[in-house]
């Protein structure tokens, strides 16, 4: 039985890396309507600011925060120079540009900082309880708070404040949106903005695990992304409930399951999902769209 | 115009001269040797050879693949500023190293091959890679050009001579790595053990040679794992391992943040296992001391190098020669050391050792000298550990010391 709950601990701990990265990609995609790889490539360069600026001495909540300042700069000016052209376009052809950003900002860390994986210290220190004989590290449990917390936080933006409820109307229709008065060219730059936070954070609670590095979320990406869509594109919990299921599922699967073993554990998610999908094609917690005619 | 004529007339002469000369020069030359000079082969002339190399200098691999590089071009530079090699046809030769990245992709690394070869290197040398080697090995053999002293440990690259005689390994390889932490183990009786593997030729090779070493012995596998590199964690293979509570793990992990991983998962969940490191993740620096490797009974790895970096070794001389050298030639194209730096400076002298040994300016007479070198003491190899290239089924260098790290850095087994 502990192995079973030391499994889904694990499990979570895991889902907890892709559903950091997975809640950047929803908010990008309510504020902007958008999937948005560069999301992957602007963590992975805010996070090596975080690292620059620990390295220089400064500590390390200090360090962080000025990554969250640069992210957001980055964010809110790579949508104005480079994606906004686009957006008025196909929004595959936008898909198409974030996916080259994603590949250039991967060139502009690996072009400052090496491709040499570094050691980035855990905000939560190494410790790790033991819980009735089940193994929990505080790097997880703080990461799952954190995740937490900011999905509570999105949901307020999003659910309460005025902002929140311009960017979703953009999101959902710009024409109308800026008939009725609303400044779409700031709230689309707010947006990215604070996605490229939201990647940050992913970026710095995952990098002492991941090490920093430019590649270091290729594959989370991947992961992130599955779990964006399982959860609902649109869902902040959604995503961060699908990417643990996605952890958890992973693991037990791996462990019990002969004929899975580790070789062909990561499938098993992934098939759940193509079924979730079949049935419900708007995800676990998406909601419906809905064209009026 | 009198006088142009009259320069046109002395230069007649002058050339007539130079085709009487050159017509006595070539029958005298004949004369000497029984059949003829062979035919010089691509990339070599009287005075320089051209070498070329294609590793990964981007990406994930970046540091061990520049350190394949830096150390050879290390110490081809230096020798070539102190006046270049000597050869055993009498000749000394500057020699040129043409690098090329291939970011760990073989698809790349095949074309950086056919470019290096369009631009006429004589030889491929010291490439790190198994993937990138093998898609290279099947040309290399089509089109009869060496493809020596890699920097890998697979067996592939020797084992087979009859198919592949162009094709020649430098490292020990991962069998006899896990073969070695086996033979240890085996020595202490009744032991288990947990392995955890990358899912490809380098985790099957160690484990094959660390299972080999524990046949009929009392060393139990109570556990196994596997895992893909691209993996982001290993966490839960660890924890899989870790319920069987075994007394030792093997873990045959290349990639360094997942080999931390591991190091800091398993004493996070109580379990204390002795460990087995591969030689290119234990380095103190980067892997055993960010994961806290002091908090096992023991952590054990291969070695073959002295390393440069460690006080250890501060005095010795071989280090204080490749330090200074390093710092002037290789440190541009690795700024972080890692053994591969260390072993490519090897293998520049393994490879003077062949240019000694060839009597004529052909890939044939390189390859017959580069497998004629016995017992030879490279540069920054453990005492003992020495270079021998007679059997060609074999990596150059055999031999691997097993080592244990002592809270700082590796010292010989307690």
């Amino acid at each position: 039985m502990e192995y079973f709950i030391q499994l889904v601990i694990e499990g979570l701990a895991t889902g907890s890396i892709y559903g950091a990265l997975a809640l950047a990609i929803v908010l990008v995609n309510r504020a902007t309507g958008l999937i948005n790889f560069a999301q992957g490539g602007m963590a992975v360069l805010s996070t090596f600011v975080a690292y620059a600026l620990f390295d220089a001495g400064a500590p390390l909540a200090l360090a962080i925060l000025g990554a969250i300042v640069f992210a957001f700069a980055l964010g809110a000016v790579l949508e104005r120079v480079i994606v906004r052209p686009f957006e008025r376009g196909d929004p595959d052809t936008a898909v198409v540009v974030t996916i080259g950003l994603f590949v250039l900002l991967g060139g502009v860390a690996a072009f400052f900082f090496g491709y040499e994986p570094r050691q980035f210290p855990s905000f939560f220190g190494l410790e790790t309880l033991n819980i009735a004989g089940v193994f929990v590290s505080l790097r997880s449990i703080g990461t799952i708070v954190v995740l937490a917390l900011v999905v509570v936080l999105l949901q307020v933006l999003f659910r309460g404040t005025k902002l929140g409820l311009a960017m979703r109307a953009v999101a959902d229709n710009p024409v109308s949106a800026s008939l009725s008065g609303l400044p779409v060219s700031w709230l689309l730059m707010i947006g990215w903005g604070l996605a490229s936070v939201l990647g940050v954070i992913a970026g710095v609670l995952v990098a002492p695990q991941l090490f920093v590095s430019p590649g270091m979320l290729d594959f989370v990406l991947v992961y992130a992304l599955a779990a964006a869509i399982l959860g609902g594109l649109d869902s902040p919990q959604g995503a961060v409930i699908a990417a643990w299921f996605i952890g958890v599922i992973e693991n037990l699967a791996g462990a019990y399951i002969d004929i899975v073993g580790n070789d062909l554990k990561i499938a098993v998610p992934f098939v759940v999902m193509i079924i979730i999908l079949i049935v419900r094609p708007q995800g676990l917690f998406g909601r419906k769209v809905v064209v009026r005619v | 115009m009198m006088n142009l004529r009259n320069a046109s007339r002395i230069g007649g002469v002058v050339a007539t001269g130079a085709i009487a000369a050159l017509l006595i020069t070539g029958c005298t030359r004949e004369g000497d040797g029984d059949a003829g000079p062979a035919e010089a082969s691509p990339g070599i002339t009287d005075t320089t050879l051209s070498l070329g190399i294609s590793s990964p200098l981007s990406g994930p691999t970046a540091g061990p693949g520049s350190c394949t590089v830096a150390g050879l071009y290390t110490y081809l530079e230096a020798g070539n500023a102190a006046g270049g090699f000597e050869f055993g046809d009498g000749n000394t030769r500057t020699v040129e190293l043409t690098y090329l990245d291939d970011v760990y992709d073989p698809a790349k690394a095949v074309s950086n091959f056919r470019q290096l070869v369009d631009d006429g290197i004589f030889a491929y040398v010291g490439a790190l890679g198994t993937p990138t080697n093998a898609a290279i090995l099947p040309i290399a053999n089509e089109d009869e050009i060496p493809q020596v002293l890699l920097v890998t440990g697979a067996t592939m690259f020797s084992s087979d001579q009859e198919t592949n005689p162009w094709t020649f390994g430098l490292l020990p390889t991962y069998y006899s790595e896990g073969f070695a932490f086996g033979e240890l183990l085996a020595e202490r009786g009744e032991v288990t053990v947990a392995v955890l593997s990358q899912n490809d030729d380098y985790g099957d090779d160690y484990v094959a040679g660390f299972e080999a070493a524990i046949e009929g012995t009392d060393v139990e596998v109570v556990a196994s794992a596997t895992y893909e590199p691209t993996d982001p964690t290993l966490d839960g293979q660890v924890t899989e391992l870790a319920a069987s509570g075994a007394d030792a793990l093997l873990s045959a992990v290349s990639v360094t943040p997942l080999q931390v991983g591991v190091l800091t998962k398993a004493q996070s969940l109580g379990w204390l296992p002795e460990i087995f490191l591969p030689s290119n993740t234990s380095t103190p620096a980067t892997v055993v001391i960010p994961g806290n490797g002091a908090a096992y009974p023991a952590v054990y790895t291969t070695s073959l190098s002295k390393v440069p970096v460690s006080p250890t070794f501060a005095e010795d001389e071989d280090v204080i020669a490749f330090n200074e050298a390093f710092a002037e030639y290789g440190a541009e194209i690795a700024p972080t050391y890692t053994p591969h730096c260390a072993w490519s400076y090897a293998e520049g002298a393994i490879l003077e050792q062949a240019f000694l040994g060839m009597t004529e300016p052909t890939r044939d007479s390189f390859m017959e000298a580069l497998h004629s070198i016995e017992d030879f003491q490279a540069p920054l190899l453990l005492d003992g550990i020495t270079v021998n290239t007679t059997d060609p089924t074999l990596p150059a260098i055999q031999g691997l010391n097993l080592v244990q790290f002592n809270g700082t850095g590796y010292g010989p087994v307690q």
